[in-house]
């Protein structure tokens, strides 16, 4: 999918931060916790991106302020030329039809005390569409396009698997018939045998539906697979965007090369050989990340102005794009 | 497509939470005694009129300070009124008391405790302090307090309506009890239904719920209230035992319900000079084993509601 597509989605300098207070009667702001740090990116219609990093970068902060589920500090999110950050209300309520998301822990994501059928026509009802008889039907039919018996409706989730609940969060996703999904690790909570049945769903629904997804994720090999485009992500900030096979051949930035060292191949010869870059220390905090570039701190080609300048998110090659003072 | 729907043989009825709910609550030995008793005082107050075998205000000067016999089952006070039928009737005031007390505080705690958790900001500093203030009072010390100062008021107004009648009746009474035990029994709850609101805004159902575009109060009203009640059935089930000993509390020191409306308290104070005497101690047992039985019973109803609707407790 390397040919020229139409942007979907375009995130432009984005920016999430949670103010820290300290006080208990007048709350004093002394600082920021930096989850998401100016982040510029496209959706094309149609692709899946992937956005990966390793716990606490912000992949899942991110995925809420592109929903306005946060509301972002700075920056714009514009879906189909329209900005969203600056939509309120009503506007924004019905802007929501158009963008859905499927979430990490599908035992957190279902209200316990809604019943199948209640969950997945709240959309419906929310946004009035069909009415009554119709609406059951429409119920009935996106359970059956997830997998799930229809005769489901009227149980409570926690009857379910973890597998079927997500299918479950999927079909609810699914009811506003949606452009665009922001996938916040969808399988990372399921066991592995059934992340490749969900893995599947997604994909069969995309192709079925022409959906766009961003594939939030920090597994490697599941990203590999589904994703047209990766974007890899550390401490609030890009550091590589590019396409799956270009990453996967060529990861340039030195942050990127470790992330994709650490995969391990299902090949003991192959394994063997396998060099990998362990990376020292922790991530900085958020709250106080270092000066100049925000890897500097771990990064095993760290030279000088590291540790002076942040380095610009530009493009190296044709789609390549790359923030590292090396290029 | 390879998604298909996996046939299954056999549906099962869904079992929902509450009928999970109500079938432990039943295998609740305590719990279900308790019940019993609840629906009993329940009935008494509903059928006192039928019960009673004389007015509860009637005078027999023939028999003042009678034992117990089969004309008075349980005797006459020093007045020659029949002991039985005030307690019947009193069952009236405390059945009152644990309807419209908990349903008072618990509107209040709903609504405050709603507003404070779900819009916070500088309402929810002000709803919480002034909770504050209440809490910083001794309980049932503000309970006579407010009692003591608010009859005047009550009674203007009702009379200001027109109701005089009721006024004359002792109506103006209840409005005092009640009101005096709703304003302390709400901070308590206001800070459960608050507490419970900050945690589950943040549960992932309900950023689900805003993302499908679902309304802020339709968040607020279905999604998190039905999710944050069972800790609040838990208390405010719980504390009705201890809403009827208030009110006891109250008439035992006569700033309660005033004769001539009957309620164990007053009975209890009114007759507590016969502990000692041969004859006439049931005047002064009956009232009080009674209001034990009930404020147990209330009690066990609560630890069985707590114990059906956290089943991880145990």
């Amino acid at each position: 999918m390397s040919e020229q597509k139409d942007v979907l989605l375009r995130v432009d300098g984005l920016k999430m931060y949670f103010p820290i207070t300290q006080g208990i009667v007048v709350q004093r702001h002394v600082g920021d916790v930096k989850a998401v740090d100016g982040l510029t990116f496209d959706i094309h219609q149609g692709e899946t991106l992937g956005l990966v990093g390793e716990s606490g970068c912000g992949k899942s902060t991110t995925g809420r302020a592109i929903l306005q589920l946060y509301k972002p500090t700075a920056g714009q999110v514009i879906f189909e030329g329209e900005d969203i950050t600056a939509m309120r209300g009503e506007s924004l309520r019905k802007m929501r039809r158009r963008m859905q998301m499927i979430f990490q822990d599908p035992y957190a994501s279902l209200n316990p005390r809604m019943t199948v059928g209640n969950i997945v026509s709240e959309p419906l009802e929310v946004h009035s569409l069909f009415n009554g008889k119709e609406r059951r039907e429409k119920v009935k039919e996106l359970l059956d396009v997830v997998g799930l018996n229809p005769y489901f409706v009227n149980r409570y989730p926690h009857e379910f698997s973890g597998g079927q609940r997500q299918r479950i969060g999927v079909a609810r996703a699914l009811a506003l018939n949606p452009d665009f999904i922001v996938c916040d690790e969808p399988i990372s909570a399921l066991d592995v045998s059934i992340q490749a049945q969900v893995i599947n769903l997604l994909e069969d629904l995309q192709q079925e539906f022409g959906l766009t997804y961003l594939f939030i994720a920090h597994d490697l090999s599941v990203v590999r697979h589904i994703s047209d485009r990766i974007a890899v992500m550390y401490l609030g900030k890009l550091v590589e965007l590019t396409t799956r096979d270009e990453l996967y051949a060529n990861p340039m930035h030195p942050y990127s090369q470790a992330l994709l060292s650490a995969v391990p191949i299902p090949d003991p010869v192959v394994e063997e050989k396998r060099q990998r870059v362990i990376l020292e220390g922790d991530v900085p905090s958020p709250a106080n990340p270092p000066k100049g570039c925000n890897f500097c701190t771990r990064c095993p080609k760290a030279f000088e102005p590291c540790y002076e300048t942040e380095p610009e998110f530009k493009e190296i090659e044709s789609g390549h794009w790359v923030a590292c003072h090396l290029y | 497509m390879a998604v298909k729907a996996i046939p299954h043989a056999k549906i099962k009825k869904p079992r929902t939470m509450w009928g999970d709910v109500v079938l432990r609550f039943s295998q609740n030995l305590p719990a279900m005694m308790g019940l019993i008793v609840v629906i009993g005082l329940y009935a008494v107050a509903l059928l006192a009129p039928i019960l009673v075998t004389t007015n509860y205000t009637a005078i027999d000067l023939d028999n003042v300070r009678s034992a117990p016999s089969l004309v008075h089952y349980l005797g006459t006070d020093e007045l020659g009124r029949d002991v039985y039928s005030r307690v019947v009737w009193a069952a009236r005031s405390a059945a009152f008391v644990s309807i419209f007390v908990p349903a008072l505080s618990l509107s209040l705690g709903l609504f405050f405790g709603i507003i404070a958790g779900y819009v916070g900001g500088w309402v929810d500093t002000i709803v919480m302090r002034l909770g504050d203030i209440l809490f910083a009072f001794p309980g049932l010390l503000f309970v006579f307090f407010i009692a003591a100062t608010i009859k005047p008021a009550i009674l203007l107004w009702v009379k200001g309506i027109g109701l005089t009648e009721f006024a004359k009746q002792g109506f103006v009474d209840y409005i005092v009890v009640f009101t005096a035990l709703s304003l302390v029994g709400w901070p308590g709850l206001a800070r459960l239904v608050r507490g419970q609101f900050l945690t589950l805004r943040n549960r992932e159902f309900v950023l689900a719920a805003e993302a499908i575009g679902v309304s802020q109060w339709r968040i607020a009203l279905k999604h998190i209230l039905p999710n944050a009640m069972t800790p609040v059935i838990v208390v405010v089930s719980g504390g009705i035992g201890g809403t009827i000993a208030a009110e006891t509390s109250l008439s035992f020191l006569g700033i309660g319900l005033q004769p001539p409306n009957p309620s164990w308290g007053q009975m209890i104070s009114d007759y507590y000079i016969y502990w000692r005497n041969t004859e006439l101690w049931p005047l002064l047992f009956i009232p009080s084993i009674i209001l034990v039985v009930i404020i147990l019973a209330f009690t066990f109803v609560g630890d069985g509601l707590h114990e059906a609707l956290n089943p991880y407790l145990d």
